[in-house]
């Protein structure tokens, strides 16, 4: 029988399930808060365990149809026209016994491609998908049945439904229609013609090289040109859409054929008005049209509690269609609606709702007052809305939604944080969203803490009761630096510190710029806060910082692909510094060439396919008269460079330093062949799990059993150790400062940002074994500051103290992910432990930190058994998801992370 | 279309949960998508339904909407409840 590397480890004294502090006990330990959620949100939960991630071709059809027939008009208004008609004749459903409803699909959990985005996959796999309809077939439930103990995953195809992406079920018969519809976009998607325009950059080919290679694995104009952002409600809820489709059409009349002095954009302003008026009136008509489906069950419903319910339902959404809500029940429907329109508007990941329980504290507080909602019934609302944004699927290929998503949508809800003047911005409407997400566990939204001194222990006691339930929300976010970080990257657009103060989370953990915005209802003034930014994460995405090291070492080739993806540099390496200098140079000129290809993306995305609904609810789009794409916007420098693998890079360059320059215990040459030969062991595809914990080696041989232990004895990140964090600290000061070297389309320097996702599973998988001694095709460290699965021996503050050596000021975001055994923070004592450990970290400059708080045999039990899991949720890096939702190399990864036992 | 081979998803009371099965607005049961039609069968608005559409010779399930001056092409299995031009056979 093969060794295994947890064995060989374990002779040597280095157990790899690492657990800091003490033994978790022998038996299972389960999560210390437990509660069910209430009882409609749970009967419509259970609903979603049992249902598919379902796509439809509707709106796509209806879109490209209209689109087709308009090629004479203004592409603005063009794109509205077929907004307007997609949304006007999509198919609503409504369930019954639900109160919040509409839908990004007539499915439950429905979804759809946006082949006008890229049509490329569905045209390579026509062949696959025809085949796959024309497989005729009655349904069995037991093959049916087979999905659920795997999640909503529609992995294979079966009966008459065909899976598309690994992921989506699309009924056979709706085959052919995506497959013509597909055709009609062949050389206008923003795919194909951006790809025109980037063969026309000088160094195209490598480029396409580091895509092959997978350093980089996401190109963001394409797939998800939106999102990583905030949204903002605040145009609907001030003014109704009645009064918007108003302000357009006056505005539209002010400006037409007036330049008023900008000679290239200002005619635009005209279309935009006109654009933003129509897709503003084909939204009206999707809610009116649910609002009839509501009618129409009530006329049939024998039930009168039912019958009356969706009476209910329609009149909410009549309301909501023409005026500003009246009530808690019409706002929260009201958001939700915009929200999902957003999201059916384009293809986007990570469009987050933001401070939803101040943007709704006024209807909440008015109705408390008036005693027309009691807090028991807004908890429920908020428990459906839980449901509700569960429910929502993001559609793209597999690589992105499985590679970088994990089938995740990141709508993160912000809480906390500062009020325009400064003052704590927690309120009682946060209290419950908090009590909602402990009741009803679901992934989405997820929920972060904008931490800053100010807020009340009542409100971080919350959050913490809520963090015990093992959901991995709240994250925690360091309000302090991520308004510094604004003031620094938007100081230039004219960020003020009261408007920074606006801040909210955007997808996992982008520091989003947002705004103030002045709010009447019945006569009383507030002020409430929404998104101001174009999209983040948008730019160079992901860097696989460990791939760029490998491909420094082997004088720019990759061994996997066979490829010569960097012009050889021809050097020896016999210095620590010219390694270093080289990997720079390898990693800017990544980052010169990814950037200029995402500027034409999403030029090419913001000619053809621009957002217009999406645009109108940001400030000062409908005041300037310009989409997103024309820097309508008030804050446009969002792009960044997004990188992977930091603490293997990391721990590799010291293992490397110490090994092979300072102790000039080995040569380069050697570490170059140990990591060739994977130190003796099998690939990890072969070995069937990606974990470092199960990998074989490949004889008895023991040729570099002694180089490996000494990579994996090297200094490494997340111990306090001064040898290897000096080494972190040269990177970030390089890394963020690099990164604002490299200017967006809309001419603003970009900046850093550092989260993982998903990524640290694909780009491991491509990635040789590191000189740290990971091996080759295992998974990287999570985010950017999580220490390598058991590496950190140290103890949490340790842990913290290396990651706040340099400023995390100067990067979006730094991201840590801690994994603690629920009977580190048990009890009361326990609570505040754990709120002293968070603080810890925080106000010694960590910007976030975020928690896994389970028992890692659980973990073990529900990889073995997904049957009994359905429910079970996990923290992966920025965002939580049902464990049987993920793919096993994140499963491995996040069981193999250390446990702490004591905090 | 006779009855018989008539689905769940051809009908106007049912609610589709995902693709392979939904929720019946009058028995509020779950029912497979692919399953028989019972006696309270509403025919659900779709294309194949509507007098402006000729189906494909070339193509199965695919067609033609001829309400429209431009004639595009469509499917038989289009759902068409908010379709203006939508006119029963």
């Amino acid at each position: 029988m093969p060794k295994k590397l947890a064995d060989i480890l374990e002779e040597k004294g280095m157990p790899i399930d690492f657990q800091y502090g003490s033994s978790a006990p022998e038996e299972m330990v389960d999560r210390e808060v437990q509660k069910e959620p209430d009882s409609r949100p749970n009967k419509l939960l259970d609903l979603y365990f049992d249902t598919l991630s379902s796509a439809t071709v509707e709106f796509p059809y209806w879109y490209t149809r209209k689109w087709k027939e308009l090629d004479a008009e203004v592409p603005v208004v063009r794109r509205a026209i077929a907004l307007k008609y997609a949304f006007s004749h999509v198919t609503p459903t409504i369930f019954p016994g639900e109160k919040l409803v509409m839908g990004r699909a007539r499915y439950y959990r429905g979804s759809f491609p946006m082949p006008w985005e890229s049509e490329g996959y569905f045209m390579a796999k026509e062949d696959e998908l025809y085949q796959d309809a024309l497989k005729k077939g009655s349904v069995s439930s037991g093959e049916v049945s087979q999905f659920g103990a795997g999640g909503g995953n529609v992995t294979k195809s079966f009966g008459n439904v065909v899976s598309i992406a690994g992921k989506f079920g699309m009924r056979q018969e709706e085959v052919p229609a995506l497959i013509r519809v597909a055709r009609e976009w062949v050389g206008k998607s923003v795919d194909d013609l951006r790809y025109e325009y980037e063969k026309m950059m000088p160094d195209y080919d490598l480029k396409e090289n580091i895509m092959k290679s997978v350093i980089c694995m996401f190109e963001s104009g394409f797939t998800l040109p939106l999102g990583r952002e905030v949204i903002n409600y605040y145009y609907p809820l001030q003014y109704g859409f009645d009064g918007l489709i108003e302000i357009c059409k006056e505005r539209a009349s002010e400006v037409a054929g007036n330049a008023d002095g900008d000679g290239i954009s200002g005619m635009n302003r005209l279309y935009f008005y006109k654009a933003a008026a129509l897709v503003l009136e084909g939204v009206q008509t999707w809610i009116l049209n649910y609002a009839k489906e509501a009618h129409r069950l009530a006329a049939m419903e024998k039930d009168s509690t039912q019958k009356a319910e969706y009476e209910e339902i329609a009149e909410c959404l009549e309301q909501i269609a023409h005026k500003q809500p009246r009530t808690f029940r019409e706002a929260l429907q009201l958001i939700y609606t915009v929200h999902i329109a957003v999201l059916n508007e384009d293809a986007i990941s990570g469009m987050s709702p933001g401070r939803v329980g101040q943007v709704l504290s006024p209807w909440f507080e008015q109705d408390i007052e008036a005693e027309r909602i009691t807090e028991e019934e807004v908890i429920e609302l908020l428990e459906l809305h839980r449901v509700k944004m569960t429910c929502i699927d993001c559609f793209a290929s597999a690589g992105v939604v499985g590679g970088v998503l994990s089938g995740n949508t990141f709508n993160n809800l912000s809480m906390g944080g500062l009020t325009r003047d400064g003052r704590s911005a927690a309120n009682r409407l946060e209290i419950l969203i908090m009590e909602a997400g402990i009741r009803c566990a679901t992934p989405q939204p997820t929920l972060s803490v904008l931490y800053d001194e100010k807020l009340p222990d009542e409100f971080l006691l919350k959050a913490i009761e809520c963090n015990k339930t093992g959901t991995g929300y709240p994250a925690w976010m360091n309000n302090q630096s991520a308004i510094e970080f604004l003031m620094w990257q938007y100081g230039r657009e004219g960020m003020t510190i009261e408007e920074a103060r606006a801040v909210a989370i955007g997808g996992c953990l982008e520091t989003s710029p947002c705004a103030w915005h002045e709010l009447t209802l019945n006569g009383k003034e507030y002020v409430v806060p929404g998104g101001a930014g174009q999209p983040t994460s948008v730019g160079v995405h992901f860097l696989a910082n460990p791939k760029i090291l490998e491909c420094a070492l082997f004088n720019g080739y990759d061994h996997r692909t066979e490829t010569q993806v960097y012009p050889p540099h021809n050097k020896k390496l016999e210095t620590y510094e010219e390694l270093w200098e080289v990997y720079k140079q390898y990693y800017e000129m990544t980052v010169d060439v990814l950037s200029r290809a995402n500027n034409i993306q999403h030029d090419i995305w913001r000619k053809n396919n621009m957002s217009i609904f999406h645009s109108l609810l940001k400030p000062d789009c409908l005041a300037k008269g310009h989409h997103i794409g024309d820097m309508g916007i008030r804050y446009n420098g969002t792009y960044n460079v997004e990188s992977c693998g930091t603490a293997n890079m990391v721990n590799s360059l010291a293992a490397l330093r110490k090994l092979v320059y300072d102790d000039k215990k080995y040569t380069l040459e050697q570490m170059k062949e140990a990591i060739l030969d994977n130190f003796g062991f099998k690939d990890a595809e072969e070995v069937g799990s990606y974990s470092l914990a199960s990998q074989e080696k490949k004889g008895s041989g023991e040729t570099w059993d002694e180089i490996h232990s000494n990579c994996l004895l090297a200094p490494k990140q997340g111990n306090a150790d001064p040898y290897v964090d000096s080494i972190l600290k040269e990177y970030e000061d390089w890394f963020c400062e690099m990164c604002t070297e490299h200017e967006s389309l809309y001419a603003k320097p970009m900046y850093a940002c550092q989260i993982s996702v998903s990524t640290h599973g694909a780009q491991g998988a491509v990635t040789l074994a590191t000189p740290d001694g990971r091996l080759a095709g295992t998974t990287y460290a999570d985010a950017s500051m999580s220490p390598y699965p058991g590496t950190d021996r140290n103890g949490p503050y340790a842990v913290f103290a290396s990651a706040t050596v340099w400023d995390q000021t100067k990067s979006q975001n730094s991201q840590l992910n801690m994994k603690l055994h629920p009977t580190a923070i048990k009890g009361a004592e326990g609570s505040r432990k754990l709120l002293e450990l968070t603080r810890s970290y925080l106000r010694n400059g960590g910007f976030h930190i975020q928690y896994n708080i389970v028992d890692s045999k659980v973990l073990r039990d529900a990889q073995a058994h997904p049957e009994n899991y359905r429910e079970l949720m996990v923290r992966v890096a920025g965002f939580t998801q049902y464990w049987v939702e993920i793919g096993k190399a994140i499963q491995d990864e996040v069981i193999a992370r250390t446990e702490y036992e004591t905090v | 279309m006779s009855k018989k081979d008539l689905k769940h998803h051809d009908c106007r009371n049912f609610a589709p949960v995902d693709v392979a099965k939904g929720i019946c607005h009058l028995s509020k049961k779950m029912v497979s998508t692919d399953s028989p039609v019972c006696e309270n069968f509403d025919e659900l608005s779709k294309c194949r339904n509507c007098a402006n559409y000729t189906a494909d010779k070339n193509e199965k399930t695919m067609g033609t909407c001829e309400a429209e001056k431009t004639k595009p092409w469509t499917f038989e299995d289009l759902i068409a409840v908010n379709c203006e031009m939508y006119n029963a056979k």
